[in-house]
């Protein structure tokens, strides 16, 4: 077995081999390549992919995002791990391990994880070199039922009525519709708004976030945004391609996009900032900056944008995001409590990090 | 007592503490040619990681000398390295000689 280190300098080079793409089991694909090698935080030999191979076939992979965490005035470079994998067939051959202290070994022991399957989790626990940081506590907030895709996943045998479900489904969007209609006139919040939508972060949001940044762990800057919303992990595309086919990772969904909204109120006065993610049926806010006293009309404009934009689910992480939801008293089918888990190894341990902000993104959950 | 019983013995601990976290039909035997990892190996990642930690803890507090199983040199030979409970008790052996060499 070999071990191969990609740095970012090796990954753009391996973007360029035709040969590299042409395994039978691809470690990355090329966007996440292209933005793994694009990451504003990432030095060109910063190791960013971990490559097990038998016979020059890959058995493993292990990607890291290199960051940074804000410590006072202190400044940490860390490696995020992600897309942490091994071929079943060698489940017994120590890839996993190799993989992992390979990692820690490159980043000097100072590496986190964000959110991670239960095989994961075992093998990270079993390691006793992380340390869980208090995690972010969520809701997944249901607006629409979509019961004809939930339906027919659960039973394709009933498609022949998927006529039937398609007509229950509109009215109960009109419920939804109506019920969504009321609150806004009741709330009137969202229409004392308005909004600038962008695709990169500009000046004047720059400006704007880095008054409510202090206290962020991982400090987003506009570059680190911008990166994030101009270089996706996962692709809109109606179909699985090759290489999605060929990476064990999702890669793709039907609808995946970022949209930054900028909140205004009294035409100029700037409020709020966030960033959505949108894949398929659901809504994330991956960042978000504003004021303590403007959280119920950050909320009730990312609300609106959850109804407008026909998603089923919107999930927040956000505590002030969470309170304004049920102080506004938004319409929605159902509320679920969630929890996104953050470990950082135990190089930090003399690290203070309670009083820090986690955002829903950080780590590498903004890119899935 | 010869330094390479002491290792088995320290090793058959380490075996010990696996087995109190795994089901009694996959407890390892205590036998330096049980096998570890590789094709007829025993311990998935996660067992791979536990083996390595807890000998890396056993060995600092029996031995008293702290030896680093989780370097570039040994992770380059995992393969043999942690093939048999036998081929990791010779490695440490070789791993002390050479710090006493020093």
């Amino acid at each position: 077995m070999e071990i191969k280190t990609f740095t970012v300098a090796d990954l753009k080079a391996a973007l360029e081999l035709e040969d590299f793409w042409l395994a039978q089991t691809l470690p990355i694909t090329k966007h996440r390549a292209l933005s793994y090698s694009r990451n504003p935080r990432a030095e060109e030999n910063d190791p960013v992919l971990l490559v097990a191979y038998q016979e020059k076939r890959v058995i493993g992979y292990l990607g890291i995002l290199p960051d940074n965490i804000f410590v006072n005035d202190n400044i940490y470079k860390l490696g995020w791990l992600t897309s942490w994998w091994v071929d079943p067939s060698y489940a017994t051959a120590g890839v996993g391990a190799i993989l992992l202290f390979t990692a820690l070994n490159e980043y000097n022991q100072y590496v986190g994880v964000s959110g991670s399957s239960r095989e994961a989790r075992k093998a990270l626990d079993a390691s006793q070199k992380f340390m869980a940081l208090k995690p972010l506590q969520g809701l997944d907030i249901r607006l629409r039922l979509k019961i004809t895709r939930i339906i027919l996943r659960k039973f394709p045998a009933m498609r022949i009525f998927r006529g039937i479900f398609k007509i229950i489904e509109a009215l109960l969007d009109e419920i939804v519709n109506l019920r969504s209609f009321f609150w806004q006139r009741k709330t009137n919040r969202s229409q004392q708004l308005s909004f600038e939508y962008i695709a990169t972060i500009d000046e004047e949001t720059d400006r704007f976030i880095k008054r409510y940044n202090q206290l962020d762990l991982t400090r987003k800057e506009k570059s680190d945004l911008s990166w994030i919303m101009n270089n996706p992990w996962v692709l809109s595309a109606p179909l699985k391609d090759s290489a999605s086919k060929k990476y064990y990772f999702s890669s793709r969904a039907d609808r995946f996009l970022y949209l930054g909204v900028k909140v205004f109120q009294h035409q100029n006065e700037m409020i709020g900032f966030f960033l959505l993610k949108v894949r398929d049926d659901r809504m994330g806010v991956v960042y978000s900056y504003f004021e303590s006293r403007h959280a119920a009309s950050v909320t009730a404009a990312i609300f609106h944008h959850a109804l407008i934009m026909d998603v089923a689910t919107l999930s927040l992480f956000d505590g002030q995001l969470i309170s304004g939801i049920s102080e506004l008293g938004c319409p929605c089918w159902s509320v679920k409590r969630r929890s996104r888990g953050f470990s950082l190894s135990k190089a930090f341990a003399d690290v203070p990090l309670s009083n820090y902000r986690l955002h829903g993104g950080d780590g590498d959950l903004a890119f899935y | 007592m010869a330094l390479q019983t002491k290792i088995a013995q320290i090793l058959f601990g380490v075996i010990d503490e696996l087995n109190e976290l795994r089901p009694t039909h996959e407890h390892l035997k205590k036998d330096l040619e049980t096998p570890l990892s590789g094709d007829s190996g025993r311990l998935d990642s996660a067992g791979l990681i536990n083996l390595i930690v807890v000998t890396e803890q056993k060995l600092a507090a029996e031995l008293g000398r702290p030896i680093v199983l989780t370097d570039d040199r040994t992770l380059s030979q995992v393969d043999q390295v942690f093939h048999t409970l036998g081929t990791l008790a010779d490695y440490i052996h070789l791993r002390l000689n050479e710090d006493n060499d020093e």
